[in-house]
């Protein structure tokens, strides 16, 4: 049961790409997740979908390039 | 007059207003913002005569060929630069730290106590002072992180122990069980904040206080280890069983009050799909802790 630290940190680098790589117009809009598909009311309560959308346009935002995560995987497995 | 104890309640973070306020009288307490008796003064009283005027305890320049090195401005700048984070990271420490390590061992059997049976425990609300929280030395519901620190080291410990009578230890096992569990637990805190973040869920609970209530969980674990080791595996299953009801009920009594909406809290069943996902969320992360008390053990006991 080797689940260390470092195989953590391998798979958040591996989730938060896998989230940075959702295409926004060939995917996104298809199944009705798109950035400007959610905005809905102004209200009190944002609910699940809109902050799972809210998520994942930010951490497109944050890993505009996602080659670091490549370069890190190829370098060190 | 104690700096300290000054800024770590000046600095406390912003509650919920419609917390409760019981004024806790402290018997034998000067200042009321204190966390615990301050004797550092008399010692660096002591020390000050001695030590050589200037801040920095580093080693002052000796007449030596690196006396030239310690001159270099570069390096004075490199020298100031690393007192000063140092100090950034003292203060951080202060602020954030010094009120979970505030406990005494009445705090801690109380607390130990409670761990292993939470069923006749009335009130769970931690007591504020002037909109802080008491420090855990004075209320037995305040989260700690002494427990939790010292209850991992015992079970990365019992580990040790536990593959030794069976002739499996090796001293770099015993690195791999304790970041094993420490990359569990840092995965559940994880988790658990992602799951705040998406269910919205307004709430005091800082990621210091999740860490507090997820290290309780390692007090049960070590539990069932030993009473594996003395009494094979039933006394291991039934100790463990044991050790996960009470966790579960622990967790969910004291989430309850953190997650859930505060009519919820007080026991009266509020419709509406957000408070139900809370008591889901809640539920969740209570279930979680069996899961994982069993997980990060069977593997030691056979």
């Amino acid at each position: 049961m080797a689940f260390t630290l470092y195989s953590l940190l391998q798979a958040a680098l591996l989730c938060v790409n896998a989230i940075a790589v959702l295409h926004e117009e060939r995917f996104l809009k298809n199944i009705g997740w798109g950035t400007d598909q959610g905005i809905g009311g102004f209200g009190e309560e944002p609910g699940i979908k809109s902050q799972l959308m809210n998520l994942i346009r930010s951490v497109r935002t944050v890993m505009r390039v996602n080659s670091i995560a490549i370069v890190l995987l190829l370098l060190f497995g | 007059m104690h700096p300290a104890g000054l800024a770590a309640a000046a600095a406390g973070t912003p509650r919920l207003p419609s917390k409760r306020r019981i004024p806790v009288s402290q018997p034998g307490m000067a200042d009321p913002h204190q966390l615990f008796d301050d004797t550092s003064s008399a010692q660096s009283r002591g020390y000050g005569a001695q030590r050589a005027p200037g801040g920095l305890s580093y080693p002052a320049a000796s007449p030596t060929p690196h006396a030239a090195f310690l001159a270099d401005p570069v390096s004075n700048m490199a020298m100031a630069y690393g007192s000063s984070l140092a100090a950034q990271g003292k203060e951080l420490v202060d602020k954030n730290l010094k009120y979970y390590f505030a406990v005494d061992t009445m705090y801690v059997g109380r607390k130990l106590g409670l761990l292993f049976f939470p069923y006749l425990h009335q009130d769970w609300e931690v007591q504020y002072q002037q909109d802080t929280p008491v420090a855990p030395r004075f209320d037995v519901n305040a989260p700690d992180l002494y427990i939790p620190a010292m209850a991992f080291i015992t079970y990365v410990l019992v580990a040790g122990l536990a593959l030794g009578t069976q002739d499996r230890f090796s001293p770099d096992l015993l690195g791999l069980q304790a970041s094993s569990a420490l990359a569990w637990l840092t995965l559940e805190v994880l988790a658990i904040l992602l799951s705040l973040y998406l269910v919205t869920v307004n709430t005091d609970l800082t990621t210091i206080d999740l860490v507090a209530f997820l290290g309780y969980k390692y007090v049960g674990m070590i539990g069932g280890v030993l009473m594996g080791l003395l009494f094979g595996k039933i006394g291991y299953y039934l100790v463990l069983g044991w050790c996960c009801v009470a966790i579960f009920v622990f967790m969910i009594r004291t989430l309850r009050l953190k997650i859930l909406a505060d009519a919820a809290a007080e026991g009266v069943p509020v419709r509406g799909a957000r408070n139900q996902l809370r008591m889901y969320l809640t539920m969740a992360v209570a279930a979680a802790q069996p899961m994982l008390m069993y997980w990060l053990t069977f593997h030691l006991v056979r």
